[in-house]
């Protein structure tokens, strides 16, 4: 099967100037994850978005970072954001009322048309699952357009799992959706599975008959849980990613997130690895 | 038509009263487009200035916007856009194609930069034939022609008396008829130059498409000490960062002339980076000079000015480069699609 993505087809609002937002509420995911619910100053959702769509998440004044936005509702859209740098500590400071702000959305996304009527396995580890949430909620709002629904995800303990109420408490509960979830290290308040995503994703048995992959994690991750999809049988045409880079600018100008003639923020960051295998760039 | 070269600054001094006019000078130790004055005049003789006027419609540093808290406590962001009329008088065809490029990168692809835009618009852009080449010069190697510049709005050429100047578009038409007291009816007999450094471009583009994992990188990025000279004097070097500048509750976000020769231009928190070591780096900049922007906007990034051929501080000079690529053997193994 083909699955077409559309490339470089975004048109944000406000291209470089963000909005003036504000934080509407904060919920910890784990020791150093917490989502973000986020409206325009006067209670605007502050735009609409496709899955795996990215925005520049504005700390006035200290810098601003791009990130998929995890997940949208009728007056506001979430980020799921961990804290790994000088921004993101920022951000991890700030409260419910706090002024930010927005600018975007950027990037391509997920092809939910091409989707519709196929199963979709969702792979992915840790903060990988924050643009993958936004394609799966979308499909469980949209649940009678799409075929079977799975998810397989890993954190290292059970405290690196994001949204894990969700994924054990409600997303089962929407009709041929499973959820599979493993943790790396055994511990007392997990009954679970134990190991890493790969070799779990192997022992899940999957066909690849009529299913696409949705693949989203770390560098090592990626590298293995891809080495396990095309040894089960997924051809790269079928496994769908999206791609990270440094970004600035978020309209294809300020050069860095540039691979080959793209640029990520702009024609990505969603691709087929059938895409990818023509870029100069190497996932292994 | 000809203006008289005793009449040029009359001329000059008359669109600086409804412009700011820029012109090849030299500035204490350095040569580059300077706002006319009293004491800034043109100087014609320089062929390529050091600094190519990107600067002016892409600031080194930008201020985009203003944000903070008022006294009440509310949040603001408030857009700069400050563009004026404005003359860049007597740039090289190596100049007006690198402006060429900028306008592929800021104003198409589905987003016109807010930024760029508005000084392009109101830019009246003067070329001048060159009489003359530098070393370093190899623009027709380039598909470039250093007696005319077709892109731009007027071209001049410059005779023992008197310039010629000819309107290449409508904008120049308006502009030349406007000057009309300055100019009389003639023409002058332009000699038309060609570069001594040449390169052989031909397949060049094809070859590098396959080049990617090929290890003359390896080699050619040896000496290379990353010091960034060359995106610096770059006409078409276009990159840049977004930073900010705080003073209490109020500052101002920019964007500032970058470098793809810096290990912290591709780092992303967490340090993961794609282009840690230097290899990598002088790759993406000579594949994106000479493949990646052809694919992307269908011309080359390079126009052949010869700026960091002159000022690379260990001789790594891209027309010996391209030299070898064109020499390169494609082996086996050594083979990725680019």
């Amino acid at each position: 099967m083909t699955l077409e993505i559309e490339h470089g087809c975004a048109r944000a609002k406000e291209q470089l100037v963000p909005l003036a937002c504000k934080v509407v509420s904060i919920t910890s995911q784990t020791s150093d994850v917490k989502a973000y619910r986020i409206q325009t100053a006067d209670g605007q959702k502050p735009f609409d978005c496709e899955p795996g769509q990215t925005a520049m998440f504005s700390v006035i004044p200290y810098g601003e970072c791009m990130f998929c936005v995890s997940s949208q509702g009728e007056d506001y859209i979430e980020f799921t954001v961990k804290k790994v740098g000088y921004v993101t500590e920022r951000i991890h400071a700030l409260n419910v009322g706090d002024s930010i702000g927005i600018r975007g959305p950027y990037g391509n996304w997920f092809p939910t048309e091409g989707l519709k009527g196929k199963d979709v396995l969702f792979v992915g580890g840790g903060i990988g699952l924050a643009p993958l949430r936004s394609l799966l909620t979308y499909m469980l709002d949209n649940r009678d357009d799409y075929g079977r629904i799975d998810l397989v995800y890993s954190g290292s303990t059970r405290d690196d799992l994001l949204f894990l109420d969700e994924i054990q408490n409600d997303w089962p509960k929407y009709p041929n959706t499973f959820v599979n979830v493993s943790i790396y290290q055994a511990s007392d308040d997990w009954d679970g599975a134990v190991g890493f995503t790969a070799p779990f994703l192997e022992s899940l048995d999957f066909s690849p008959e009529g299913r696409i992959a949705v693949l989203c994690g770390g560098p090592s991750l990626f590298r293995t849980c891809l080495e396990s999809l095309e040894k089960i049988g997924f051809p790269p045409e079928d496994i769908i990613t999206t791609l990270e880079m440094k970004m600035k600018c978020g309209i294809g100008k300020c050069g860095r997130c540039n691979i080959g003639s793209l640029y990520i923020c702009l024609d990505g960051p969603v691709f087929t690895m059938a895409e990818l295998a023509d870029l100069p760039w190497s996932a292994h | 038509m000809l203006l008289a070269k005793d009449r040029l600054n009359e001329l000059l001094d008359h669109l600086s009263t409804e412009a700011r006019v820029y012109v090849p000078a030299r500035i204490e130790t350095q040569t580059r487009f300077a706002l006319y004055s009293d004491t800034v005049k043109p100087n014609f003789k320089l062929v390529n200035t050091e600094l190519p006027p990107k600067d002016i419609l892409f600031p080194q540093t930008q201020n985009m916007y203003r944000y903070g808290f008022d006294a009440e406590g509310v949040p603001f962001i408030d857009p700069i856009h400050d563009a004026d009329d404005v003359v860049i008088f007597g740039a090289r065809s190596c100049d007006v194609r690198s402006i060429e490029c900028m306008d592929d990168v800021f104003l198409t692809k589905g987003y016109v930069d807010e930024f760029y835009e508005p000084r392009r618009s109101r830019l009246l852009l003067v070329a001048m034939a060159c009489n003359t080449v530098a070393e370093s010069c190899f623009c027709d190697s380039m598909s470039l022609d250093p007696n005319s510049a077709p892109a731009a709005d007027i071209q001049m050429s410059e005779g023992d008396q008197a310039f010629e100047v000819t309107a290449l578009n409508e904008k120049g038409e308006a502009a030349l008829a406007a000057w009309s007291s300055y100019l009389t009816e003639g023409s002058i007999e332009h000699a038309a130059v060609s570069c001594e450094l040449k390169v052989e471009m031909t397949g060049i583009k094809e070859k590098l498409d396959h080049m990617f994992e090929h290890p003359i990188w390896e080699s050619v990025s040896k000496k290379c000490l990353n010091c960034g000279t060359c995106t610096f004097v770059c006409p078409t070097c276009h990159c840049f960062d977004i930073s900010q500048e705080n003073r209490m509750k109020i500052g101002e976000r920019f964007r500032s002339w970058d470098s793809c020769m810096f290990s912290c231009y591709t780092e992303m928190a967490g340090h993961h980076n794609p282009r840690a070591e230097k290899m990598p780096r002088v790759r993406q900049r000579f594949l994106h000079k000479l493949c990646f922007f052809e694919d992307r906007y269908g011309k080359s990034l390079c126009v052949g000015c010869g700026r960091c051929v002159a000022d690379c501080p260990v001789a790594l000079d891209i027309t010996v480069l391209i030299d070898q690529i064109g020499a390169a053997e494609l082996t086996e193994g050594a083979v990725h699609d680019a």
